[in-house]
């Protein structure tokens, strides 16, 4: 199945805006970070506060749904969604 | 409604081509409240004075230090040491004197909050962490004032109009924020922002153009880009879950 991958704001200094990944049935938002991890150098350190752990301004959306109030990282990925990485900015 | 003054056509002349005379006088009618005077404030303050809004009160703790003047306008060299909502209302006084503008030297919640947004149609989001911005926009969405969102780190910065009961509310949007820190700006790009946000004040103000409610304008200034990140209500949110939810027809976007 494809999903597409939209990065925002200052993840995009580590990874691509936007890109499509594939991935078998049964996939998570969990191995959707793996993979990205294993693909792009420093997402992990900018994503997660130790190895399992997302960091607080981690937003993670599917479809507009905000993961945390789906499954978390154990959310499962469906063909054609769409995923985006959105970390707020705050300063004014 | 007063009829605008010949002084008032003549210097909203070219507003007024946009948004007509009867938006002309909406739009000083309109009550704002810019919360914070740093970069975003000043820029959303200059620009709402411009455009004629009737009644703008600023509210700031802090005094003018050197380190703002990479991109808060309305101060110079000789205000470093000045208290910042007062130097803003001289400034904006200058620029435009037939508006009412209110200097509050203080923080968003030593005030109370309620008093703040008395009296206010729009509320502008000029502030620099997300525990004031919570504190602010959960009264202004139990008061029914909208609270146009506006945040900024770097090249990037993101603004969302709040509609109480249309749009979801702030907790919604950013629901995971990041820790309260001194970011890193570059100082056009709260210019940029704070020129989106008076934007969104005018067309609330005078019902024209389709206001940023339903989703986030992400701003990326580094690759010149802009972006609309749809986002949901959160199930059962303790502010905006109680009210019903709709997006109004023809307003949703992709």
């Amino acid at each position: 199945m494809k999903v597409q991958v939209k990065a925002f704001a200052t993840f995009r200094e580590v990874m691509d805006s936007q890109f499509d990944l594939d991935f078998l049935q049964g996939a998570t938002i969990r191995t959707l970070l793996e993979d990205l991890i294993e693909r792009y150098d420093g997402v992990g350190e900018l994503m997660f506060a130790s190895p399992g752990t997302l960091r607080d301004f981690v937003n993670i959306l599917k479809n507009g749904r905000n993961i945390h109030f789906l499954g978390g990282l154990d959310t499962p990925l469906d063909d054609g969604d769409v995923i985006a990485l959105f970390p707020p900015v705050a300063g004014g | 409604m007063a009829a605008l003054s010949n002084e008032q056509k003549e210097r909203y002349k070219r507003q007024i081509a946009v948004v007509g005379e009867d938006g002309q006088e909406k739009i000083g009618k309109t009550r704002l409240l810019i919360a914070g005077a740093g970069g975003l404030g000043n820029t959303a303050a200059l620009f709402a004075a411009m455009a004629g809004f009737g009644s703008i009160r600023i509210i700031d703790p802090d005094r003018i230090e050197e380190t703002n003047l990479n991109r808060q306008l309305l101060y110079r060299e000789a205000d470093i040491g000045r208290p910042k909502a007062d130097t803003a209302a001289k400034a904006l006084h200058a620029m435009n004197s037939s508006i009412d503008v209110e200097p509050v030297t203080a923080a968003i919640g030593t005030t109370p909050v309620r008093d703040l947004i008395r009296g206010i149609d729009v509320v502008i989001d000029g502030l620099d962490n997300y525990p004031a911005r919570f504190l602010l926009a959960d009264a202004a969405w139990k008061c029914g004032i909208p609270f146009i969102h506006g945040a900024v780190e770097g090249f990037y910065g993101q603004v969302c109009t709040i509609i109480p009961k249309i749009s979801p509310c702030l907790r919604c949007i950013v629901p995971n924020p990041p820790p309260v820190r001194e970011t890193p700006i570059i100082g056009v790009t709260t210019g940029i922002i704070g020129c989106v946000q008076v934007t969104e004040a005018i067309k609330l103000a005078t019902g024209s153009g389709i206001p940023t409610s339903d989703h986030l304008w992400l701003w990326d200034g580094s690759r010149q880009k802009s972006d609309r990140l749809k986002i949901e209500r959160i199930p059962a949110c303790h502010i905006c879950g109680k009210d019903e939810y709709q997006i109004r027809a023809g307003e949703r976007m992709s």
